[in-house]
């Protein structure tokens, strides 16, 4: 600013050169004939101008700003509780993934095991069944093998008695020939 | 007369009658002055209205206008004062809006600059330092004599420090007044020397032009930036009185 005050009193003699025939000589700001009006009409309008703000401009704009203040700190107090509200109900859901995941796991297993015993008692049973109808059998063998046995021990001591009968006369018993096929 | 000049540039400073007007024999005609000060304030007015006519949650561009100035202001006033200038805000605000539209109107061509004129700021300097005494003093009783005497100085330097701070304190008026209308005064009056050189230098007025429309950016800047060095040192010398130990 200086350098233009600097400049200013340079030029101020030019243009006091081309203001020759001015009725005052000197700045329009030093006339003290116009102090009056200026002041009177900067009261005026400054006046009119601090009312217009004071009571018009302010208060509106103060509650616009707060308004929108206070909505903008709602929102995102509202968005916070959203957000909460969502990552309670994704537990909610996780907690119960589980909870059913475990019942399903129980499940599986207990019916894993009713299935392993019921295979157990019927395996079991099944080899009694199997036990009993070999001994069975077993017997039954034993027994024809008796019989055959002696069907063939009798059929023996026939063919002999018939043999013997075609070249001996005395016939042994049956005692005797068994006695002496042993 | 100087109208008959086209290149005298303290002719734009020259206030004329529009309307005769007397209160108890003293002059008070409506002049060009009081015109342009109508202006600036039908100025503020008007960007207010219309930026408070429609007002939403999402601004339009003369709400985000208005708002912006209203922040700006709040700002300042809350950084250099705090709480306690609340109170005074309204006052601030129009000081700021009133000087920012006298400067920024008396850049356009073939008009009147208020604030070139010393009786207008001399007149807004007085009443901030009449005020802001008066605050002092309800605020502090006469506690407030100690912005004369900083704290933590030895006192055999009383002596010397009192005297510059008293008249350090009682040339805040001054300063702040001279301040605002030399650099209009000065400002608006290059401009119009440099504009008649471009008159008078016919075909090689292009030069004085260039360093015309640079000059000219530069006040525009000026005007704004002096009316916030006004606001501000307002906020300052307010600040020294409700807060007189720092």
């Amino acid at each position: 600013m200086k350098f233009f005050l600097k400049i200013f009193i340079f030029v101020l003699p030019l243009s006091e050169a081309y203001a020759e025939g001015q009725k005052s000589a000197g700045l329009p700001q030093m006339d003290i004939s116009t102090f009056p009006s200026q002041l009177f009409w900067l009261i005026v309008t400054f006046t009119a101008l601090y009312l217009f703000m004071w009571k018009f401009v302010i208060p509106r704009l103060s509650t616009t700003i707060e308004e929108r203040k206070d909505k903008i700190s709602n929102d995102i107090n509202e968005a916070e509780n959203l957000n909460s509200e969502a990552s309670k109900i994704l537990e909610n859901y996780d907690d119960k993934m589980n909870s059913a995941s475990l019942e399903s796991n129980e499940i599986v297993s207990s019916s894993k095991a009713t299935m392993n015993e019921y295979l157990d008692k019927l395996k079991k049973d099944n080899e009694i069944k199997i036990n009993a109808m070999i001994t069975e059998s077993e017997k039954k063998i034993h027994q024809q093998k008796q019989q055959s046995e002696q069907e063939i021990k009798k059929a023996t001591i026939d063919t002999i008695k018939s043999i013997v009968s075609k070249y001996v006369e005395t016939v042994p018993s049956d005692d005797e020939i068994s006695k002496k096929l042993n | 007369m100087a109208a008959d000049n086209p290149i005298d540039p303290i002719h734009q400073f020259e206030i004329s009658k529009i309307a005769e007007m007397q209160i108890a024999g003293i002059d008070i005609s409506f002049t060009n002055s009081s015109l342009f000060m109508v202006f600036a304030i039908a100025a503020t007015m008007t960007l207010f209205i219309l930026g408070l006519s429609k007002r939403s949650i999402i601004p339009n561009r003369m709400q985000m206008l208005s708002e912006l100035s209203y922040n700006f202001i709040a700002n300042m006033l809350r950084d250099q004062v705090g709480d306690q200038g609340r109170a005074y805000f309204p006052f601030i605000f129009s000081l700021f809006m009133f000087i920012f539209f006298c400067n920024f109107i008396g850049l356009i061509p073939y008009t009147f600059t208020v604030t070139s004129h010393l009786i207008v700021t001399f007149a807004f300097a007085g009443l901030i330092f009449l005020a802001v005494t008066l605050i002092g003093f309800m605020k502090n009783g006469l506690g407030y004599l100690r912005i004369f005497y900083p704290s933590g100085i030895p006192i055999f330097l009383a002596p010397l420090i009192v005297p510059i701070e008293i008249i350090s304190y009682l040339s805040k008026p001054i300063s702040l007044s001279v301040r605002l209308c030399a650099n209009m005064l000065a400002g608006h009056s290059i401009l119009k020397i440099f504009a008649g050189f471009i008159v008078m230098l016919g075909f090689l007025g292009f030069a004085p032009l260039i360093f015309l429309v640079v000059l000219y950016a530069l006040e525009t800047l000026i005007a704004a930036l002096q009316a916030y060095i006004f606001t501000i040192l307002t906020c300052i010398y307010l600040n020294d009185a409700l807060h007189p130990d720092h």
